[in-house]
């Protein structure tokens, strides 16, 4: 239990330590908020016909839609580059200091997702800095409900990473892996653009991407969409379904909750038989 | 004494490689013992079978009594290790290192702070203790690497080339540090070189070279084994004068690389009068003295343990097998 807390408190400390990156890690959702969320609105809304015109389209802000996007995409980032520890740390050496000490495998495996996922839902409440300037309205309970719902996201996705950074050596091959990966899943989970309308095939990919259930859980609980009109929730693709089944809070938790579950246990096994 | 230490068969393949070719050996509690060979020769790959970093090929190794591929974390419980590359978390100050370590093994809460300044100040490092390692100099991370090593009073420390790529006075203090040790806790040192002076240190030496124990004993009666003198000559034509040595005294004649004949004599003085009157060749300068623990090894292989000469395709592979572990 100790080595766990030991690996998780190292990845904690150096998270914060490490300065340049805590300020870089608000380049990208301030570009994607500000130049593309801002830039694309007009055109978005125009796209909807909402913009001249009255009806609930015209409550449509691009802006507004983006932002929990945005926090799913940061703690997604987060989560799935702090398994890039683990490569640095087989590089750098430290990993046979820990693999020769005699903490077991599994907590080691354990205490490194913890790692990733606590650093992940710091990075991700950061990101509510961005709220008195996008005119989103959150309430201190929303900010509560979004802890557990990012850590769960986080968790999930960190345990992705370390089954991927399991069987990779070095940072660049971690890098390019998670690159190939990170596009296709950011932009087909309805981070960034609503999901409507796509070929079938896409949204085939979309309904078995895990971001688009955890994308759609913190829009959930940021935008509210149960006190939407219709149209606007259609409009902003906030009735994601599957089988013309709408799909619930509840069932997205769960979803993420198994997938989490899976990619822990097989990260761990594979974790454990790796050669230090 | 008992053994703390107790190998036998030990081998590793590489594929079809086989880098370490069954090795015997046994190491009594409070024994300074060294691995002596060239790059290349299985040092590392045996240092980390024993360490449980990987699993022997065959054979079996046991360390403080505990079965190194069955019981490996009472093993690793047992030891401490020093890599050839270093392993601190240079990011983090010394003092989280050595905290991480102890809570790695699970030492006492009460006695962690205790600890800490003890190990410290065997290594010099008291004042540096809330500095980030990465402003530390090589030897100053040398000395933390083995502060840390001793931090869980392991029964055997593993030392794989401790001061390898350090200036010569800072191997000299390593090497205070590492006697000061043995003095004080009476720790088993299990240590890989290719230094010769480092060798002549420990208490047995076990040579390697391609995988396989050539000779194992005390420093002494290895050099005893040589036996005589060695001889040291430089001449105005080294080619001829190496020709006429051999053929006239019956013995072998290696060139070293600053120009010097080096040959094994029975008497050296007695050797040196005559020698030098007879000689037709101008001689420039001549030496006689004990045999060394290189000479071991050349007597045992024809080749000496280059020091420091790492080849291109050395340095290359060097840098591969890195990532590789
Ligand atoms: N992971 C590996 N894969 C293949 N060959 C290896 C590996 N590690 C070491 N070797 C080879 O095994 C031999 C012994 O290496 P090593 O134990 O590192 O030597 P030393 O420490 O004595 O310099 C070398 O020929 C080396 O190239
Ligand atoms: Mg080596």
């Amino acid at each position: 239990m100790e080595g766990i807390i030991a690996i998780w408190q190292r990845d904690v400390i150096k998270f914060f330590r490490d300065r340049p990156r805590l300020i870089g890690s608000f380049a990208m959702p301030f570009m994607f908020l500000i130049l593309f969320g801002s830039g694309m609105s007009g055109a978005m809304s125009a796209m909807l016909g909402g913009s001249n015109q009255a009806g609930p389209l015209a409550d449509f802000d691009f802006v507004e839609f983006m932002f929990p996007g945005i926090i799913g995409m940061t703690v997604f980032n987060t989560a799935i580059f702090s398994a890039l520890s683990v490569v640095q740390d087989k590089e750098f050496g430290y990993m046979r200091e820990i693999l020769v000490s005699p903490i077991s495998r599994v907590s080691i495996a354990i205490g490194k997702v913890l790692g990733g996922s606590t650093v992940a839902v710091f990075q991700g409440l950061m990101m509510l800095i961005f709220v008195p300037f996008i005119g989103v309205s959150l309430s201190f309970g929303m900010v509560l409900e979004l802890i557990p719902v990012m850590f769960l996201v986080a968790f999930t996705i960190s345990s992705l990473g370390l089954l991927i950074s399991s069987s990779l050596k070095t940072t660049q091959s971690f890098q390019m892996v998670i690159q190939v990966l990170i596009f296709p899943m950011l932009f087909l989970s309805g981070a960034l653009f609503p999901l409507n309308g796509m070929p079938s095939w896409m949204n085939f990919i979309v309904k078995i991407n895990p971001l688009t259930y955890s994308v759609d859980m913190f829009k959930k609980v940021i935008l509210q969409p149960e006190q939407m009109a219709p149209a606007l929730r259609q409009a902003m693709g906030l009735d994601l379904s599957i089988f013309n089944h709408v799909i619930t809070f509840l069932e997205e938790i769960l979803v993420v909750g198994v997938l989490g579950a899976i990619f822990v246990i097989a990260a761990t096994i594979k974790f454990s038989n790796s050669e230090a | 004494m008992p053994n703390i230490v107790e190998v036998s068969g030990l081998k590793k393949f590489y594929k079809n490689f086989e880098a370490v070719k069954g090795v015997d050996l046994t190491v009594k509690e409070g024994e300074i013992f060294g691995f002596l060979g060239p790059n290349g020769a299985g040092k590392s790959t045996t240092i980390n079978m024993l360490s449980t970093i990987i699993k022997p090929s065959d054979g079996t190794a046991k360390i403080n009594g505990y079965d190194n591929v069955t019981e490996k974390n009472k093993v690793r419980a047992s030891i401490g290790l020093i890599f050839q590359e270093s392993t601190l978390d240079e990011k983090l100050t010394a003092n989280e290192n050595l905290m991480l370590h102890c809570k790695f093994y699970g030492i006492d809460k009460s006695l962690r702070e205790e600890r800490i300044q003890e190990v410290l100040e065997i290594v010099d490092l008291t004042d540096r203790r809330k500095s980030i390692v990465e402003t530390f100099s090589g030897g100053m991370k040398r000395r933390l690497e083995i502060a840390r090593g001793l931090l869980h009073y392991p029964k055997v420390l593993f030392l794989d080339e401790p001061t390898v790529g350090l200036d010569p006075q800072t191997r000299a203090h390593i090497w205070e540090y590492i006697l000061k040790l043995k003095k004080k806790a009476g720790i088993t040192i299990f240590l890989t070189t290719h230094y010769m002076d480092e060798a002549e240190i420990c208490d047995r030496v076990a040579v390697i070279d391609h995988g396989k124990i050539i000779a194992l004993d005390t420093p002494e009666i290895l050099k005893s084994q040589v036996g005589g003198d060695m001889i040291e000559v430089s001449t105005g034509d080294n080619a001829a004068a190496k020709k006429l040595i051999e053929e006239r005294y019956e013995t072998e004649v290696t060139e070293s690389e600053n120009n010097h004949l080096a040959f094994r004599v029975d008497n050296g003085s007695e050797f040196l009068v005559d020698f030098v009157k007879e000689f037709d060749i101008p001689i420039k300068s001549v030496n006689l003295r004990r045999p060394t623990l290189n000479d071991v090894f050349l007597h045992l292989t024809g080749r000496e343990i280059r020091e420091e000469t790492l080849s291109k395709k050395d340095l290359a592979r060097k840098g591969m097998r890195r990532r590789f572990h």
